[in-house]
């Protein structure tokens, strides 16, 4: 078995056109993106080669624009992701499936009757008007993912909006778009779920996905699950209520900027205060640009982007910290520090930094106000004429006095 | 009140002392906190500006925790205007006098009576405002370390963070607290030297007001 699987790597490596060098390179990466030494890579590569089977997977969309797809398939030229991404055999795949019509639904209800598949799930779970905002092949997309998900051996979230819905789960969400765990909890399906946030997904987390599942595991999705280092992280869904999200810990265990390479600028008070500035063209640090690294957890800035060029960063955009949790909410405006506080129609959003300050002026103001009123009652200096009793106590004296 | 006696005896040196670390303290919070929150100036400051709010931030718990252990052990003046003593705590917590007392200190800082009112060691709000210092400090030490990434994964206080809405949530609530601490020492200010300076001078330089025939 691991024979045929060698050898099929190595005809996908070679029609591709890339050497065992550059795979050994890659594998290398795949290490850094789990958290693991470089020195793993042969373990990798060599599990990768061992890899007795294809897992059948379903790519399903919900309400999604499509950007995480357009986020695996931007490949212009042999590479080594979508290689092993072929690990996966793909029955189901809107976007870019070659079946269409009936044909394609049969491939989708043939493979959950198989079982044993893995669910790939993109784009938020749209409830709204009872799951009728989002209808596919004339069926709810909440009841697809509940079928889908029920069978399958795992899920994995990609994308912010499969996690906890996304940018579409924004305020005031008419749509009610949720998250893949929230609408399972709501179902009761208990299959486990892999959350990989931001917005798109990086390509390369759902790589290392496969690869820990093939690495660690054989390929056993119970296993993989059992073995690998999660960390949990919480959040109340505005309709669901609490939610426990599964994320691995080497991709969501870290801040941005604990690992930005323009962290030195940060620590030296070196900052962009303006777009097309010199400190800009000097690479400081986008702090006061808005940058939400300080409270944004991603390994972006090791595993990067776009096959490992660049990431927002370091391409000189503030990060607008879309792998944190109802992230446009939490982080508009993208330009400033901290987020807005929505105040209701009245008052609508307004920064912390006005609410303290018109306070704290406020506060000045009345005290400025009191302390001339003291002045005037003549108070200041000796202070004011003292009680020879309390208020209370003379209230009562005076009624015992009047029951007498 | 007013040019009336101020003993040593209502703030003991201990006293003096923790209100300096306190005073120092919170300027240097308040101060970084502001740079922390939007460097205003770039000079080289937010590494300084951090290490400043790091150690402040620990100075400062440990100062109020020696405040509270030490208000059981050491005796201060049970009133402002005599040399008596009992423990601290005792006049510290709200005493018999201040019983029926607040609705009365409103009305009279708000101009609705004339005389002063009758009171323990501080008046009614004093209490108050004194006491929540207390719960105060440690709320913004709660907050302060969920946003401080060596331990903001302890699950103390990452479930709080889930409870707010996550870090950002959290950082705000940090920074509303540096405001509500900046409230209370401008009023704290406001009325501690209202009538004149003889607080001030007693709890910074340790220095009695006597008035004439007393001693
Ligand atoms: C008592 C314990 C305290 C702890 C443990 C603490 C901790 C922290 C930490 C870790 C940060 C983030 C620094 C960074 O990420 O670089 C911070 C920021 C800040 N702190 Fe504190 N702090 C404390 C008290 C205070 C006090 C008393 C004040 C104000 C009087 C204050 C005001 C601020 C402000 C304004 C920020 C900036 C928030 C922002 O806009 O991001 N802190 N603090
Ligand atoms: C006004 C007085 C001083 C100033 C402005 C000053 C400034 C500095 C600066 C800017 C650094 C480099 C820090 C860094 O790169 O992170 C440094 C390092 C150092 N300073 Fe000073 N310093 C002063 C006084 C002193 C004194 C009096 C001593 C010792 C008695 C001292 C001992 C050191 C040591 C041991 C280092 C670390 C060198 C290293 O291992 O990199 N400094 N100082
Ligand atoms: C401009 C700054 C300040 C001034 C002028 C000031 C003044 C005073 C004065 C005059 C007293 C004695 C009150 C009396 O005997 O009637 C006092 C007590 C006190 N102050 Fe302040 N203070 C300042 C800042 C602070 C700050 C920043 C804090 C803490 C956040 C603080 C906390 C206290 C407490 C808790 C007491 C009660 C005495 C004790 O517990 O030892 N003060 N202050
Ligand atoms: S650019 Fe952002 S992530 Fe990088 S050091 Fe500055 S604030 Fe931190
Ligand atoms: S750096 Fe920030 S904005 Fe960019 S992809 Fe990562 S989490 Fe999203």
């Amino acid at each position: 078995m691991a024979h045929e699987g060698h050898n099929a790597l190595h005809d996908l490596l070679a029609v591709r056109g890339v050497t065992r060098r550059d795979f050994l390179k890659y594998c290398g990466s795949i290490a850094a993106a789990l958290g693991l030494s470089e020195t793993m890579a042969p373990q990798i590569a060599a599990a990768l080669e061992g890899a007795p089977k294809l897992l059948p997977t379903l790519w399903l969309n919900g309400g999604s624009c499509s950007g995480c797809t357009e986020s695996i398939a931007q490949v212009d030229s042999p590479d080594v992701a979508t290689i092993v991404l072929d690990y996966l055999s793909t029955n189901y795949f809107e976007t870019i499936m070659a079946a269409a019509g009936e044909q394609a639904e049969k491939q989708l209800s043939d493979t959950i009757a198989a079982g044993g598949y893995l669910v790939i799930y993109e784009g938020s779970v749209m409830t709204g008007q009872d799951g009728n905002t989002l209808l596919v092949a004339g069926k709810k997309g909440t009841e697809i993912l509940s079928e889908a998900a029920a069978g399958a051996a795992a899920v994995i979230a990609v994308g912010s909006c499969a996690v906890d819905g996304g940018w579409v789960y924004g305020y005031p969400n008419p749509a009610e778009a949720t998250g893949v765990q929230a609408w399972l909890n709501h179902e009761g399906i208990t299959t486990p779920v892999v959350n990989l946030p931001s917005c798109p997904v990086n390509p390369e987390w759902i790589v290392a996905m496969v690869v820990q599942l093939l690495l660690v595991a054989g390929g056993d999705v119970a296993t993989f699950v059992e073995k690998t280092e999660w960390l949990t992280r919480s959040y109340t869904d505005r309709k669901y209520g609490a939610v426990d999200l599964l994320m691995p810990k080497g991709i969501f265990g870290q801040s941005i900027h604990d690992n930005c390479p323009r962290r030195g600028h940060f620590e030296n008070g070196e900052f962009v205060t303006e777009f097309g500035s010199k400190e800009e063209a000097m690479g400081y640090c986008l702090y006061k640009m808005g940058c939400k690294g300080p409270q944004t957890f991603t390994n972006c800035p090791i595993v990067r982007w776009n096959r490992r060029t660049s990431w927002c960063v370091e391409a000189g955009s503030p990060c607008i910290g879309c792998g944190g949790l109802n992230w446009v909410d939490n982080n508009a405006p993208f330009f400033h520090r901290l987020s807005d506080m929505q105040m209701g129609d009245a008052l609508g959003n307004v920064q912390p930094g006005t609410v303290g300050a018109v306070v704290g002026g406020v506060a000045a103001a009345a005290l400025v106000a009191h302390g001339l009123g003291m002045k005037a009652a003549g108070r200041v200096g000796d202070g004011p004429p003292m009680e020879e009793m309390k208020a209370y106590d003379r209230k009562r004296l005076a009624k015992k006095g009047g029951d007498k | 009140m007013g040019s009336h006696a101020h003993y040593r005896e209502a703030h003991p040196l201990v006293f003096v002392i923790t209100h300096w670390i306190n005073l120092i303290c919170m300027v240097m919070l308040a101060f970084s906190g502001f740079y922390i929150h939007f460097p205003f100036f770039s000079a080289g400051f937010m590494g300084v500006a951090r290490g400043m709010h790091f150690v402040a931030m620990y100075v400062i718990l440990i100062n109020l925790v020696f405040r509270i252990v030490a208000a059981f052990f050491v005796k201060t003046a049970n009133q402002l205007e005599t040399r008596e003593v009992d423990t601290d705590i005792k006049n510290w917590l709200p005493q018999a006098e201040n019983k029926h007392q607040l609705v009365e200190t409103l009305k009279y800082y708000l101009f609705f009576r004339k005389e002063g009112v009758i009171s323990g060691k501080y008046g009614s709000l004093q209490k108050i405002a004194y006491l929540a210092t207390v719960p105060l400090t440690f709320i913004q030490a709660y907050t302060g370390f969920a946003i401080y990434a060596p331990f903001a994964d302890a699950s103390f206080l990452a479930a709080g963070t889930t409870l707010v809405g996550g870090p950002m949530n959290m950082r705000i609530i940090h920074y509303f607290g540096m405001w509500v601490f900046i409230l209370f020492t401008m009023v704290h200010a406001y009325l501690a030297n209202i009538y004149n300076f003889a607080p001030s001078k007693i709890i910074f330089l340790w220095k009695e007001t006597l008035p004439e025939g007393k001693h």
